[in-house]
């Protein structure tokens, strides 16, 4: 259960990016973020496995204070919770294999990733790992020698590598091509079922949505402005949705209730 | 250009007295009546062109007409000797005429815009200035480039001079009476291993100093090194020795594949001492050759090049070693991304990078000539010069690397536990890797490359050697040092190319 209180995020430039945000996460769930650019998505995930350190406020997972953390024990929670990007953030001259196990470093000893070495489990992990999301082939191959399909399943199979509890995903289909962006997010609903990780996954789509979410929140500057379960958000209006995205959103209105439409009619 | 200094048309109608004065404004200073007009860029263009045209005409008219005492006479004799002069001066004199034109046309609302033709004639003045003062003669160059023939083919084709052999030299002899008086002396049979040398008829008469030529005699020699040059030597009764001259140059044979010779000679003229005078008397007639013995060694000037060369390619590489050990702590106070957290860094950061500007601007050579103040003359000032500019030249290339580090890959890394020297191992390394070693490769080339040229002021390697040649006029070892350093950077450079193919 992540549970998370009165999070509020201020930098240092002044820009409150976070608003006294609370909320609950069952584990097993998966939970889409929606909202606007700009509207705290990214920052409420950093925060939680903090890449940013939250202004005020708390974020409880497995008994302990993730917003309190500092040195040795945040990383030992940290190698637990999984991270994907939306630009990948790969290596992109190293090779797959390398950029995958990357994702041991923070159970490795320093002393042997300095040299470039990894145990014989780690290597078979991996190997595992990639044979999960189905890119064996092109381990040996460079990461900026892939397709953008193909470099956010590396993306993912790093976060896989982890054993992660969690897996937080920023946007991790706002790159791709819908078919793709359906690939990926059927792979992150996989390991959500298979191996009940809990996933907090912000997305755009409200098609993607509906089709993947177990439960919604969302966010408009920096505050939040809906949660909602499976049914709700499966349930949910052209006109409920824009009203989470805004005013600013009715301009790109029409392709959001295509998107709806769609759905709508499918479901 | 011209385009945006034109008039624009939606422009008021030219004041009628403007349509008269501005055309007659330009007469007297080109371009004001195009400033009058409102193509004040245009007119201030055409002015300082004119005015540039004018001003280095005159200069050069004064330069080459400069033993004359007016400047009438001056220019008569300029445009005499320098024709170009005169064509400059007709194209100024066109130019000032367009102008007046010009102005003209824009008061009269009849220039579109499209002044091309004015521009390219500034131009091809000026080209032709550039020419004149470069003093370019291609005429020079076809016709003196044969005088240097000789020259170049020795740079050219070097190698006689890196292969030695011992040398001996070969005399065989034979005496001559003179004039024919008695018997005439016998061959003389030669030492062993020595060549023979025959004369027929051993005896002749002297050329007089009227002219009148002397007895003929045939020589032949054998025993001799094969197609190798052979002198005609003369012993006279006193023993001196001098060179048989005919028509004015000494004689010189060449020996066949079978090491023998045959020839004519004229005995030539020779006071005798009125002491010495008697009957007759015995010369010597002799041919001798400096003939190649033994095996063929590597000359001293072959040695020294490859000594040189290889301190030349180790003076680069020592100072690019050097270079990158000293720029890496610099390159990091010279990446923006890093130095902009505070006023202090930045500041930092500004004077890093103008300090690396200031060294980077000074040439390795002169860098050298200052480390030969401090260090002496040697291959150690040319690796402190080398080191120096490489710092300077590398420090800025990677900082430039670091500044375009993908933070991405950073916070991936970094999110996934990772301590921060794992991130830096995985996320930074990998990153700034290749550009640093196709930096470093690349440097490493230059460096070699300079290192030729540092010699040419005392820095040590091969360039040290290639200018000691140049002024002792050996330009057959010149061209062996020529050649060792193509060679050298031609290999380098395919090395450099593939290794940086294969990191980047």
């Amino acid at each position: 259960m992540l549970d998370v209180r009165h999070l509020t995020k201020v930098y240092a430039d002044g820009t409150v990016a976070l608003k006294d945000v609370s909320f609950q996460v069952p584990d097993g769930e998966f939970l889409v973020i929606i909202g606007l650019s700009g509207s705290g998505k990214s920052t409420l995930l950093r925060c939680i496995n903090r890449l940013i350190d939250p202004t005020e406020g708390e974020i409880h997972w497995e008994g302990v204070d993730l917003a309190t953390l500092k040195g040795e024990d945040l990383r030992m929670v940290r190698r637990r919770i999984g991270m994907v990007f939306q630009q990948f953030n790969l290596v992109k001259r190293s090779k797959v294999i390398t950029n995958v196990l990357a994702g041991r470093l923070g159970y490795s000893p320093s002393w042997r990733s300095l040299v470039g070495r990894f145990s014989p489990e780690d290597i078979e992990l991996a190997y595992k790992a990639m044979e999960r999301l189905g890119i064996t082939s092109q381990a040996q191959k460079r990461a900026d020698e892939l397709s953008g399909g193909q470099q956010q399943r590396v993306g993912v199979a790093r976060a896989l590598m982890q054993q992660p509890k969690m897996i937080l995903a920023d946007e991790p289909v706002a790159s791709l091509d819908p078919v793709l962006a359906h690939s990926i997010l059927s792979h992150l609903e996989r390991l959500n079922q298979e191996d009940n990780i809990t996933i907090l996954c912000s997305l755009h789509y409200l098609d993607l949505v509906q089709r993947y979410a177990t439960r919604v929140i969302g966010l408009r500057e920096g505050k939040l402005v809906y949660s909602g379960t499976q049914e709700d958000i499966r349930s949910m209006t052209d006109s409920q949705f824009k009203e989470i995205y805004g005013e600013e959103a009715e301009r790109a209105g029409g392709l959001v209730g295509n998107l709806s439409v769609e759905t709508g009619g499918g479901s | 250009m011209t385009r945006s200094t034109a008039p624009k048309p939606p422009a008021p109608p030219t004041h009628p007295v403007l349509k008269i004065l501005a055309p007659l404004a330009s007469v007297f200073i080109p371009g004001i009546g195009q400033a009058l007009l409102g193509a004040w860029r245009r007119g201030l263009l055409l002015l300082v062109s004119l005015a540039t045209i004018v001003g280095l005409l005159i200069w050069r008219i004064r330069l080459v007409g400069r033993r004359e005492v007016d400047f009438a006479s001056m220019i008569g004799k300029a445009f005499q000797l320098r024709p170009i002069l005169l064509a400059i001066t007709i194209g100024a004199v066109l130019i000032y005429l367009w102008i007046i034109l010009d102005a003209y046309l824009i008061a009269r609302r009849l220039r579109g815009g499209n002044s091309a033709g004015m521009w390219a004639l500034v131009l091809v003045v000026y080209f032709a200035l550039g020419w004149q003062i470069g003093d370019i003669n291609l005429v020079t160059l076809t016709t003196q480039a044969r005088d240097a023939a000789p020259f170049m083919q020795r740079i050219l084709w070097p190698w006689e001079r890196a292969i030695h052999r011992e040398e001996i030299l070969l005399i065989g002899r034979a005496e001559i009476r003179i004039p024919c008086v008695g018997t005439p002396p016998a061959p003389i049979e030669p030492a062993k291993r020595e060549p023979s040398l025959l004369a027929e008829p051993t005896c002749g008469d002297l050329s007089t100093p009227e002219g009148a030529p002397g007895s003929t005699l045939t020589i032949s020699g054998s025993g001799y090194a094969p197609d190798t040059e052979t002198e005609i030597w003369w012993m006279d009764e006193l023993r001196n020795e001098f060179r048989q001259r005919q028509a004015g140059e000494y004689v010189k044979v060449t020996t066949n594949a079978d090491g023998a010779f045959q020839t004519d000679i004229i005995i030539p003229y020779r006071l005798i001492p009125p002491a010495e005078a008697s009957a007759y008397s015995t010369w010597q007639l002799q041919a001798r050759q400096l003939a190649g013995v033994g095996p063929a060694e590597p000359s001293e000037v072959l040695l020294l090049a490859i000594e040189k060369m290889i301190e030349t390619i180790f003076l680069g590489m020592m100072a690019t070693f050097f270079g990158i050990i000293l720029s890496i702590p610099v390159s990091f106070l010279a990446a923006r991304n890093l130095m902009s957290a505070s006023r202090i860094t930045l500041f930092i950061y500004y004077l890093t990078r103008t300090v690396l500007n200031v060294i980077r601007s000074i040439e390795p050579l002169i860098w050298a000539v200052i480390a030969i103040i401090v260090v002496g003359l040697g291959p150690f000032a040319g690796i402190v010069a080398l080191t120096v500019h490489s710092i300077a030249a590398l420090g800025k290339l990677y900082s430039e690397a670091i500044e375009s580090i993908d933070p991405g890959p950073i916070e991936a890394i970094h999110a996934t536990g990772a301590n921060w020297l794992q991130t830096v191992m995985y996320a930074v390394v990998p990153q700034i890797i290749p550009p640093f070693v196709s930096f470093t490769i690349y440097r490493w080339d230059i460096n070699v490359r300079m290192s030729t040229v540092i010699g040419l002021v005392g820095g040590g390697g091969i360039g040290f050697l290639l200018i000691q040649w140049i002024h002792l006029l050996d330009y057959r070892a010149a061209g062996i040092a020529v050649w060792f350093i193509s060679i050298t950077v031609a290999i380098l450079d395919s090395i450099s190319s593939e290794i940086r193919q294969r990191f980047v």
